[in-house]
């Protein structure tokens, strides 16, 4: 089966117009502008299968919202090839952009003016759909994210959270096949953004539909995506499963142990000491996952060890140590 | 039939935009006729010192104020909107969305915001054109009426392409508030028939800068003074140049796709 995305070598360089401050250097600027490249994306592979949930990952300026923005057709790539569905994306073919929708956290395509139902019937009418699919797919959609009581009021008096509910609805009625989300939980507080995870999972579920999103919000990824893709300056670090990434990225793992008297005793020979919040009780210390056997009987033979536990280093952690890779 | 049924979702989300502002709605509609009242005002002084302007009578006159006005309402319920939502969806970024809507942008961006009521102009504009072919005295046939129907349209294509050239440079300029600014300056020196400005300008208003096109030109048709070949050249001159603004807004959606981040 050939994958529902399909991405080779995709690069973008923007040109910046640069210049240094200062009034001369303004006034120069008008008549001869200096450009800079600045490479946002460069030669990214990868393939994703229908259904997959998938999470891009990176600190800003990395390339994410550009490599989604030349995945739904906005942009151009400098080289490279994508493949979506079958179709090249920037061609921007209207049957494409029928089975696609690509939601952005900081844009509106509400009508700020006007209730939200009734934005919901302009794009009813621009994407041609059936009175009949639309109720019916309205309905499917008012019972996941409980949007008839928000539909009434025009869209700038509603929440933050209640108006990202309604731009995800809206991107949502023509049952697109892939979804392009762009930090589709930005500003929202913890329960908002839970309540957009839930349903996002849900609906991938009853859809099948392929999702990449890329957020801030580690718990998001953790939440919804089984694959990760980090992009870092544009390049791709790392692309596998998220349970992997440790094993990959950061071949840790962290013992914790619960011991008498436990300030008397030195781990710093043992492994590397750190910090963890969730439990102070214990003392933890970070070793290679390899000796993880050897360190760990060498515990339990030296110290008075009341418990101990092995587990993987926090997601968060992994990936920031990725980044300063 | 589609496109039909995309403007008629556009027309009703603007009617119930309208509806939601009654108050401005109203003394829009009063403006509007203190400013007839102005306009037939100043012919009124212009025809006590003369007979004729450029060769026409006062009621003729009027008529071309009517045709003004039908292509002034075309500029003040579509052009103005349209423009200040163009301009705010490139600041704003949601150009995005207009772009990746499986219908044609440019439809999208000439008919999202309608002013409803400005739509009474059009009859106004009417009674206009009928009163002062009826006080000039002119005799008008059928094949008139349909000519001056045909360029009138053709007229009012070439303002609207005009516009797409102009709102589709934002695309190379970002900021380029100004666009439809030039446009309503063209347009005013439409007001007046061409004949009354010197050849040389009377070529530039024309052909350079076609604004008469859709005034002048149509009612000409009305008043039987153009003959076949020509009829055929300025309808030709609209289809020319809606291909021409076509291509333009083209290749500015393909600069925006390459610049934007």
């Amino acid at each position: 089966m050939t994958p529902t995305i399909s991405v080779q070598q995709l690069s973008k360089t923007y040109e910046v117009p640069e210049r240094e401050g200062g009034f001369g250097a303004a006034v120069r600027s008008f008549f001869k502008r200096k450009y800079k490249d600045v490479k946002a994306v460069q030669e990214v592979n990868f393939n994703i299968e229908q259904g997959e949930v998938v999470g891009f990952l990176g600190p800003n300026g990395a390339g994410k919202t550009t490599t989604l923005k030349m995945l739904s057709g906005l942009l151009h790539p400098t080289s490279g090839n994508a493949n979506v569905l079958g179709f090249t994306p920037w061609e921007l073919k209207n049957d494409y952009l029928r089975s696609m929708t690509l939601v952005m956290g900081q844009r509106n395509r509400l009508s700020w003016d006007i209730p939200a139902a009734d934005s919901f019937l302009l794009n009813q009418a621009i994407y041609r759909i059936p009175d009949d699919e639309y109720k019916e797919t309205y309905k499917e959609l008012d019972e996941l994210l409980e949007l008839e009581p928000l539909m009434k009021k025009p869209v700038r008096n509603l929440s933050l959270g209640e108006r990202m509910k309604c731009e995800i609805a809206v991107g949502l009625l023509h049952r697109p096949k892939v979804l392009f989300l762009d930090e589709p939980t930005i500003g929202l507080d913890i329960t908002g953004q839970a309540r957009i995870r839930e349903f996002l999972q849900e609906y991938n579920k009853r859809t099948g539909a392929t999702i990449i999103l890329t957020s801030h919000y580690m718990a998001d990824v953790t939440a919804l995506c089984e694959r990760i893709i980090i992009i870092h300056h544009g390049q791709l670090k790392y692309d596998g499963g998220i349970n992997d990434l440790s094993k990959k990225i950061a071949p840790f793992k962290l013992i914790g142990v619960l011991m008498e008297n436990a300030d008397a005793h030195d781990l710093s020979k043992y492994g590397e000491p750190v910090e963890n919040m969730e439990d102070a009780d214990k003392k933890f210390i970070q070793v290679k996952a390899d000796e993880v056997t050897r360190i760990t009987s060498r515990l339990l033979a030296d110290l008075p060890i009341r418990d101990i536990t092995i587990a993987d280093p926090p997601i968060e952690d992994v990936i920031e140590q990725a980044f300063n890779q | 039939m589609h496109t039909l049924k995309l403007l008629s979702a556009f027309l009703k989300m603007n009617i119930q935009m309208s509806l939601a502002y009654r108050a401005d709605t109203i003394v829009n509609i009063l403006l509007n006729l203190m400013w007839l009242g102005w306009e037939l005002l100043s012919l009124n002084i212009i025809f006590s010192n003369t007979q004729t302007l450029g060769g026409w009578g006062i009621g003729e006159l009027i008529a071309l104020l009517g045709v003004f006005r039908l292509v002034n309402t075309l500029m003040i319920a579509l052009i103005w909107p349209n423009t200040e939502k163009f301009n705010q969806s490139i600041r704003d970024g949601s150009m995005d969305y207009t772009i990746l809507q499986p219908a044609n942008s440019m439809f999208l961006v000439t008919f999202s915001r309608i002013t409803v009521w400005r739509f009474w102009d059009l009859i106004l504009a009417i009674i206009l054109i009928v009163i002062g072919i009826n006080m000039s005295g002119d005799l008008i046939t059928a094949p008139q009426i349909l000519t001056f129907i045909l360029l009138a349209l053709s007229g009012i294509i070439v303002i609207y392409s005009l516009w797409i050239v102009l709102i589709a440079l934002t695309f190379w300029f970002t900021k380029f508030d100004n666009n439809v600014t030039i446009l309503q300056a063209l347009l005013d020196a439409g007001r007046y028939p061409a004949t009354v400005y010197p050849v040389w300008l009377r070529v530039i208003v024309t052909f350079i800068i076609p604004i008469a096109v859709a005034t002048t030109i149509p009612l000409q048709a009305l008043r039987g003074e153009l003959d076949f070949n020509q009829v055929l050249i300025f309808f030709f001159i609209g289809v020319a140049s809606f291909i021409i603004a076509s291509r333009v807004w083209k290749s500015g959606l393909k600069r925006y796709s390459g610049a934007s981040s």
